[in-house]
C-alpha cells in the first residue's frame, strides 16, 4: 500500500525540483540575511558619529592652518579665508579687526606659514554641532630680512557647525602654567 | 462515381483503423506513429502522455527557480560586499570618542604615564627607572632613555625635580588594541642646589610641551610604544 504511494511522489519530484527549490531557499536567506547585515552597517548611529568627528577634525586642522597662514603681499586672500574658516565671535573679532590687522602686517612684511602636525577631537556633540578639538601646529615666519622662525604652538579649538559645515568659533593656545599664554 | 465511392470506403476505412488509437492518443498530427506505439505498448504510451505536457512546463519552472537562487545569491553577496565595504571604512575602524568608555580608559592611562615618564626626582631615580619600565615597550624603551639622558643629567647634578603635569589629551585613533594620542603638558623643575642664581633661572619656569604617543593594549593596560615630539628634521 506504501508502495505505489512512495513511487508517486518520486515520479513527481523525480526531477531537481526539490533541491533547485532547497538552493533557492537557503539563497534567499542569504540574501535576507545580507541585505540585513548591509542595512544595518549603513544606518549604523556610530558610524554617523564617527563621520561626524572625522569631518570635523579636518576641519577643525585646515581652519587652524588658514589662521596661522597669512601673506603680506596676497593679504586679501588671506583674510577672506580667515573669514570663511571661521563663525561666530571668532569670526566677527577677525572681520571687525582685519583692517588694522592688514595694516600691521602690511609694515612687517612677514609671510607665515603653518603645518598641522597632529589633531585630535576632544569632545564632539553631534546634535548640537559643537566639537573641541586639539591642534599641534608648526608656525615658520619668514620676517622681512629673510631670517626664519618656527614655533610650534599647542592650539585648542572650538568648532560650530553651521549649514552642515564645520567652523572654527574659538581658538587659542594652550594655556602653559595655569597662565593664558596668549 | 465510382472513384467517389472508393473514396468514401477508403475513409471509411481509415476511420475504422484510427478509431482505438484516437481515444487513447488524442492529438491527430501524430496518428500514424500513436497508433503503433499504442498497440506495442500502452504503459508507455500512457507514460509518454503525462511525461510530454509535463516536460515542456518543467524547464521553465526549474529556470525560474534557478534564476531565482542566482539572482538572489548575487544579491546575498553584493549586500554582503557593501556592508563588509561600509565596515572597513577608515572612519568606522577608528573608535576614538566612538567607544567612550575605551576613549577615557586610554585618556586616562596616557596622562597617568606621560605624568611619570617625565617627572624626575633626583632623590629617587628608582621611581624614574621603574616608571620607564612599566610603561614603555618597543623603541620608546630608547626613545625615553635618549629624550632624558640630558635632562636627568642635569638635574642630578642640581639636585633638581623635575615635574610634569599633562594639561590636555585627545585620543587620534583607536584601531583595535592600538591608539594614538595627542597630549599637551606643562614642565617645571625646581632646583634645590646650585646656589640661588640656578634656583631662580628655573623656580616657577614652566616650558609647554606637545608629543604624540602610540600606545598598545597589552595585558589590561595601554603601554606606550612610540613617543613621537615632533622634532624638526
Amino acid at each position: 500500500m506504501e508502495r505505489p504511494a512512495r513511487r508517486r511522489v518520486p515520479r513527481r519530484l523525480r526531477t531537481p525540483y526539490a533541491p533547485a527549490l532547497a538552493l533557492a531557499l537557503v539563497a534567499g536567506g542569504f540574501a535576507a540575511w545580507a541585505g540585513q547585515d548591509w542595512y544595518g552597517a549603513a544606518h549604523d548611529d556610530r558610524a554617523a558619529y564617527a563621520a561626524q568627528r572625522d569631518r570635523a577634525l579636518a576641519a577643525g586642522e585646515q581652519a587652524v592652518q588658514n589662521l596661522n597662514t597669512l601673506d603680506h603681499r596676497d593679504l586679501d586672500r588671506g583674510l577672506d579665508l580667515w573669514e570663511a574658516s571661521t563663525t561666530g565671535e571668532l569670526h566677527e573679532q577677525l572681520t571687525s579687526g582685519r583692517d588694522g590687522f592688514a595694516d600691521q602686517v602690511k609694515e612687517a612684511r612677514t609671510v607665515s606659514t603653518a603645518r598641522v602636525l597632529s589633531g585630535a577631537v576632544t569632545e564632539l556633540d553631534d546634535r548640537a554641532g559643537r566639537a573641541r578639538v586639539l591642534v599641534a601646529l608648526r608656525v615658520t615666519v619668514r620676517a622681512a630680512d629673510g631670517t626664519r622662525t618656527d614655533k610650534d604652538s599647542r592650539m585648542l579649538g572650538e568648532l560650530t557647525r553651521t549649514d552642515g559645515r564645520w567652523k572654527l568659533s574659538a581658538l587659542g593656545q594652550a594655556p602653559v602654567g595655569g597662565a593664558p599664554a596668549g | 462515381m465510382s472513384t467517389t465511392r472508393h473514396h468514401i470506403n477508403r475513409q471509411r476505412l481509415r476511420q475504422a483503423r484510427a478509431a482505438r488509437p484516437q481515444a487513447v492518443e488524442a492529438r491527430p498530427g501524430t496518428r500514424g506513429a500513436a497508433v503503433r506505439t499504442a498497440v506495442k505498448a500502452p504503459p508507455s504510451s500512457h507514460r509518454d502522455e503525462e511525461n510530454g505536457p509535463a516536460r515542456s512546463r518543467r524547464p521553465w519552472g526549474l529556470a525560474a527557480l534557478c534564476a531565482l537562487t542566482v539572482l538572489l545569491g548575487a544579491f546575498a553577496g553584493w549586500a554582503h560586499a557593501q556592508a563588509e565595504a561600509l565596515r572597513a571604512e577608515p572612519a568606522r575602524t577608528n573608535t576614538a570618542l566612538t567607544d567612550v568608555a575605551r576613549t577615557s580608559e586610554i585618556k586616562g592611562q596616557v596622562a597617568e604615564a606621560v605624568d611619570r615618564l617625565f617627572s624626575y626626582d633626583h632623590a629617587d631615580p628608582a621611581a624614574f627607572d621603574r616608571a620607564a619600565k612599566d610603561l614603555l615597550t618597543g623603541k620608546a624603551v630608547a626613545q625615553h632613555r635618549e629624550l632624558f639622558a640630558a635632562v636627568r643629567e642635569r638635574a642630578d647634578a642640581r639636585k633638581a625635580v623635575i615635574t610634569t603635569a599633562v594639561t590636555e589629551t585627545a585620543v587620534e585613533r583607536i584601531d583595535g588594541d592600538r591608539a594614538r594620542v595627542l597630549v599637551y603638558a606643562d614642565q617645571s623643575s625646581v632646583a634645590t642646589a646650585g646656589g640661588k642664581a640656578a634656583a631662580q633661572q628655573d623656580d616657577g619656569v614652566y616650558a609647554a610641551a606637545m608629543l604624540a604617543v602610540d600606545t598598545v593594549h597589552r595585558d589590561g593596560r595601554w603601554l606606550i610604544t612610540s613617543l613621537d615630539t615632533f622634532d624638526r628634521t
